[in-house]
Parts: structure tokens; C-alpha cells; sequence
């Protein structure tokens, strides 16, 4: 009886994502091309959002550094279509075709990731996401001590050659490949017998390495997948929008990845796809027309990221496990309150 | 050569003064609450901003820089009242709710006041030759108001009952309840004198050098880098924390130009920290 409704439950989820994604492809011919624009990039910035969810909503090892891998994904690629850049340090390296400059933004960011968590996954508690905390400010310090490579505050451009399609609708749906092929991925992955060790060590990390597991080793590969597709998402961000700045390590990235991993719902995958999706959209389409329409009725010191911020501390504060679990609480509560009821 | 030495010894020794008094409030509340603020370095420039907007409508210098501090002490406490004390279990959504506060606060001076710097106006003017170097007066006197807060600081917590309840309370939470401390009215009380330290740092930090909203940030990534290096919840080595990463970077603008301090001073932390994770003189949890 329950393999039934397991399997049920799976086949809602399909059916819905087939859905989701039919109506992705055929939006772009029935908005706008700015918003086809803003559409793609919400794409991308699901993918930085799941490969958050992977280490922190699987392995229960919270990662505030996570825009590190989507920085040097993103600045990566931007160097592999600008070599010319690093000249100046006396590198020459040839321009690498556009998908070879993902795929290494996501292998540079996983390297990383691997160094990064070798040094800090051995230990427990605070340490990781304390060291995680203050990387993204390592890392933004050397787009400006290396300026005339990196480019400091402002960035540069990789050129309108070097973009993922010559067309907007054309970048759309690259984007939407690319975040179907990376969230299928990790999907895969967390469903896996890798992804099931990843759970026992965020349920109980002691007791996950009583009944062998090598707990430090299953943390480490869950950060790399974790970097690796950040750094994928980051360098899919650069060839889309073909600028590359310090904002994409900066805290206010971070803090939106988490807004949308923590309204969605930890450790579903599924969750932090819609809660990106809403978040990125709301922050750089509705926010926006919203407070500019208010702005013109009584003129407010508050923006489009005074509010998320004030969203972010509300939903803290009241549900500090996260939407998703408050209100999986909630529906389970009703739901013995109305079994009792039908016992009677 | 010996002129050089001596301009670092100094100016490394206001820097590290000002970054003590912040990191030591940030380490208080850790030590005691077992929580990690990231709003502190908001509060260091709050009360900048704040005093500096009693300036402008006409309050005396003096009379500002104390309310600026005390007002900041408030917001501390209210921070903790409302955000911190509902979901002080949950330690990394403090992190994430502390932070989100801190951006908040930036984004909003952003709106109101600009990124333009700003500054205090310096409560003594004048400037003193020390073996050949030049240094104003308020960089001196700055340091020296914070080496006396420390060691106020130090004096309360060890000497009075207060201070040692608080001291208690950071030793063994429980042990402090069974014993009849108000546990939450301490945490209340470390709140107001660890945000009065991050005030009275700001004030300090913006007689010398211009405020922005970003200083933020910055003052938090300094308060932080050093309590990390110096030990989570150890307040003597956060200030001999502080003294390292001062001198970290006054030896890195001075050599190298001060695009590179602060790269130098998270890297100079980053390798102490792969070498002993628990910091300098950090406490086991």
C-alpha cells in the first residue's frame, strides 16, 4: 500500500515538472523579450540555488560561502573567451570554445571545493560555516589586488561574440538546458546511495560514522558536486549576461540563495527550484514595478532588497526550520486531527 | 628605517585599539549567548550615523558622541529582544537573520545618507610629533579610550557581581540558571555592552577615518576574522587578536599599498586557522 502512494507521489512531481517545463518553453513567445531576458537568468540562478540545497539541505553542513564557487565558475569562463586578459600575469592560454569554458568553471570551482573541504569538513559545528563565511571575502579581494586581470569593482565584458546565442530567445533556451541538465543531475545524485549516506550524516553525524560511514569523505564529495555546479551556474551567468563583476561573490548573492533555498524548503531539490524562481523574479521584475508605483504615491526610503531582507528576517524568525518543514508540520498535525476525528 | 618602525608601531597600535574594543563586544556576546551577531558591525556605524545627525541639528559634540553610543546599545538590545532570543537554537539562522538585519540597515543609510564618507567631528584637535612622526591627537586619544574600555571591561566582568554572573552565564549556561542568575536578563545586559562597544568604536573609527554604510560590512569581516583567529568566546585573545591583524595590515599598507591588507590579513588568518582550527586561545565546545 505505501510503495503505491510513494509511487504516486513521484508521479505527481513528474507530471508537474513536464508541465513546468512545457510551459518554459513555450513562454518565450508570448512575453515580452526583457522579461524572456530576467526568465533565463532566474534559470541559472536555480542552479546556484539546488547546488546550495545539495550540501546544506542534504548534508545538514551549513555553507555561507557558497558564492566562492560562483565567482571563480563565472570568472573562470570569462577568462577562457578573454585570455588576452592574462597576459598580463604571463599566462597565455588560447579562447576555449564556449561549452568547454562551462564545463571548466564548474571543474575549477570543484577543485577548489575539494581543497577548501579537505582543510574544513574534518571538524564539526561551527568551523565550516565559519571558514565559509569569510571566503567570498578572500576571493573578492583578489579581483581588486589583480585588477588589470580580474577587473576590479567594475568587471569587463567578454565581448557579444563570445555569448551564449546571438539572440535572446536563443539564450533562453541554452539557460533552460543547461538548468534542466544540472537539477536532473543532482537529482540524481541525492536519490542515489551516495545521496542516502549524505542524509544519515545530516541526521545524525555521529551515528552515520558508528555504522561506518566515512562521514568526512561523503561531506567532502557532496561540497564538490556542490561547487561544481555552482561553478557551472556561475559561468553560465557570465556567457548569458557577458559581464563578469565582484557581485556574484558578493554577501548580497549569498543571502538571496539562501532566501530562496530556505522559502522553498531544504533538502527537496524541488523546493529551491520554485523558491529560486520566485525569489529572483520577485526581486527583478515585480519588487520593482511594485515600489516604483508606490515610490509615486508617498516617497519611502525602502527598495526592492529592503524587502526581501525583511522577508528573509520574518520567515527566520517565526519559522526557523524553514517554510517547508513549518508547514509539512502543520499538514501533518491536521492530518492526525482529522484521522482521530474519522475514527470517531 | 627607524622612523618607519616607529610610524608603524604607532599607527598599528590606534588601528588595533579600535578593532579590539569591536571585536571584544563580538566575542562578549558569543561567549556569553553562544550566538554570532552579525549585525555588530552595523551597530558600529550606527552610531556614527546617529551622532553625527545630532551634530547636525546643533547637540554638543560630547553630549552626541554619548547618545550615539547609548542609542546603539538600545537598537542592540531590541536586535536581541525581537530577532536573536526567538530562535537562539537555531545558530546558523541567527547567522543568516543577523546578516540579513546588517544589509537592511546598509541598504536604508544607503537611501538616506548616500555612499558618500562622513565623519565625526574630532571631539580634540591638534597634532603631536612623536620621534619624527606626525600623528593627530585624536588617533592618541583614541587609543587610549579603548585600552582604558578594555580594561573597564575586563575590571567589571572579573570585580563586579554583575560581570561575574555574566562570566558564569559564558562558563555553563545551566550551571548559572540552577544557581539563581537570570539567564536572560544577562543575555540582555551583554547585548547592551557588547553593541555600547561596537558604538563607541564607530564613533572612535569615523573621528579618524570617513564612514560609509559599506563600513559595515567591513567592520563586521574585521570583528569576525579576528575573534575567529583569536578563539570563538576567548575576550584576551580577541585582543591580542586584534594587536596581530592591526599590525597585519599596517605592515601590508605600508609595504605593499592598501589595495592588499585586507587580502593579506584573511589569508595571514585563513593559514592560522588550517593550523589550530580552534583559534589562538579558543575555547572546546
Amino acid at each position: 500500500m505505501r510503495c503505491v502512494r510513494v509511487e504516486a507521489k513521484i508521479n505527481a512531481k513528474t507530471i508537474l515538472s513536464v508541465i513546468a517545463l512545457i510551459l518554459a518553453v513555450v513562454t518565450p513567445h508570448l512575453i515580452p523579450e526583457a522579461f524572456v531576458y530576467i526568465l533565463g537568468l532566474s534559470f541559472l540562478f536555480i542552479i546556484l540555488v539546488v547546488s546550495w540545497d545539495v550540501m546544506v539541505g542534504y548534508t545538514g553542513q551549513v555553507n555561507l560561502g557558497h558564492t566562492v564557487f560562483v565567482g571563480v565558475g563565472a570568472y573562470t569562463a570569462a577568462l577562457l573567451q578573454a585570455p588576452e586578459r592574462l597576459q598580463s600575469i604571463g599566462v597565455a592560454i588560447p579562447k576555449a570554445p564556449i561549452f568547454v569554458s562551462i564545463i571548466f568553471g564548474g571543474i575549477i570551482a570543484a577543485l577548489i571545493g575539494l581543497l577548501i573541504g579537505i582543510i574544513t569538513l574534518r571538524l564539526k559545528g561551527y568551523y565550516f560555516a565559519l571558514v565559509t563565511a569569510i571566503l567570498p571575502l578572500v576571493f573578492m579581494q583578489t579581483v581588486f589586488v589583480w585588477r588589470n586581470v580580474f577587473g576590479g569593482e567594475e568587471g569587463f565584458s567578454i565581448g557579444l561574440e563570445n555569448s551564449l546565442s546571438s539572440s535572446i530567445v536563443g539564450k533562453y533556451y541554452i539557460a533552460l538546458i543547461i538548468m534542466v541538465v544540472c537539477v536532473v543531475l543532482m537529482l540524481l545524485i541525492v536519490n542515489s546511495r551516495i545521496g542516502l549516506k549524505f542524509k544519515a550524516i545530516r541526521e545524525d553525524e555521529e551515528l552515520a560514522e558508528s555504522i561506518g560511514i566515512d562521514t568526512t569523505k561523503y561531506k567532502v564529495i557532496a561540497f564538490v558536486v556542490s561547487s561544481f555546479f555552482a561553478g557551472v551556474g556561475g559561468a553560465t551567468i557570465v556567457l548569458y549576461r557577458i559581464t563578469v563583476s565582484p557581485d556574484l561573490y558578493d554577501i548580497p548573492l549569498m543571502l538571496l540563495i539562501i532566501l530562496s533555498a530556505v522559502i522553498g524548503g531544504l533538502g527537496t531539490i524541488y523546493g529551491p527550484v520554485f523558491g529560486a524562481l520566485i525569489i529572483y523574479l520577485a526581486k527583478n521584475w515585480w519588487l520593482k514595478e511594485i515600489l516604483s508605483n508606490l515610490f509615486k504615491i508617498a516617497p519611502i526610503p525602502v527598495n526592492d532588497d529592503i524587502i526581501l531582507y525583511l522577508i528573509l528576517i520574518v520567515v527566520g524568525v517565526l519559522m526557523p526550520q524553514g517554510i517547508y518543514v513549518e508547514l509539512k508540520k502543520r499538514c501533518h498535525e491536521v492530518r492526525l486531527k482529522f484521522e482521530k476525528f474519522s475514527k470517531i | 628605517m627607524i622612523e618607519l618602525a616607529l610610524k608603524i608601531l604607532i599607527f598599528g597600535a590606534v588601528v588595533s585599539g579600535i578593532w579590539a574594543l569591536v571585536a571584544s563586544g563580538f566575542s562578549l556576546i558569543f561567549g556569553v549567548a553562544r550566538i554570532l551577531n552579525f549585525a555588530h558591525g552595523t551597530l558600529f556605524v550606527l552610531s556614527a550615523y546617529f551622532g553625527i545627525v545630532l551634530v547636525k541639528y546643533g547637540v554638543n559634540d560630547y553630549i552626541a558622541f554619548v547618545l550615539g553610543i547609548l542609542f546603539v546599545g538600545v537598537v542592540g538590545v531590541i536586535i536581541f529582544r525581537l530577532t536573536i532570543s526567538p530562535i537562539k537554537t537555531h545558530e546558523v539562522m541567527v547567522v543568516i537573520v543577523t546578516l540579513a538585519i546588517a544589509l537592511l540597515v546598509e541598504q536604508f543609510l544607503l537611501l538616506i545618507f548616500g555612499e558618500h564618507g562622513i565623519s565625526f567631528p574630532s571631539l580634540i584637535s591638534g597634532v603631536q610629533n612623536i620621534g619624527g612622526v606626525r600623528i593627530t591627537n585624536i588617533r592618541i586619544l583614541s587609543f587610549f579610550v579603548a585600552i582604558a574600555t578594555l580594561i573597564l571591561l575586563e575590571v567589571f566582568i572579573t570585580k563586579t557581581k554583575t560581570g561575574k554572573m555574566i562570566n558564569a552565564t559564558s562558563q555553563d549556561m545551566e550551571a548559572a540558571m540552577l544557581m539563581g542568575i537570570d539567564v536572560d536578563r544577562i543575555y540582555l545586559i551583554t547585548m547592551f555592552i557588547s553593541s555600547i562597544l561596537a558604538g563607541l568604536g564607530g564613533l572612535l573609527y569615523s573621528q579618524i577615518f570617513a564612514t560609509t554604510p559599506i563600513v559595515s560590512v567591513k567592520a563586521l569581516i574585521y570583528a569576525f576574522a579576528i575573534v575567529i583567529l583569536g578563539g570563538l568566546g576567548s575576550l584576551r585573545g580577541s585582543i591580542i587578536a586584534s594587536f596581530i591583524v592591526g599590525y597585519v595590515i599596517v605592515v601590508t599598507i605600508t609595504f605593499l599599498g592598501a589595495r592588499w591588507s585586507e587580502f593579506v590579513m584573511l589569508l595571514t588568518i585563513i593559514s592560522i586557522l588550517v593550523v589550530k582550527p580552534t583559534g589562538l586561545f579558543g575555547v572546546e565546545e
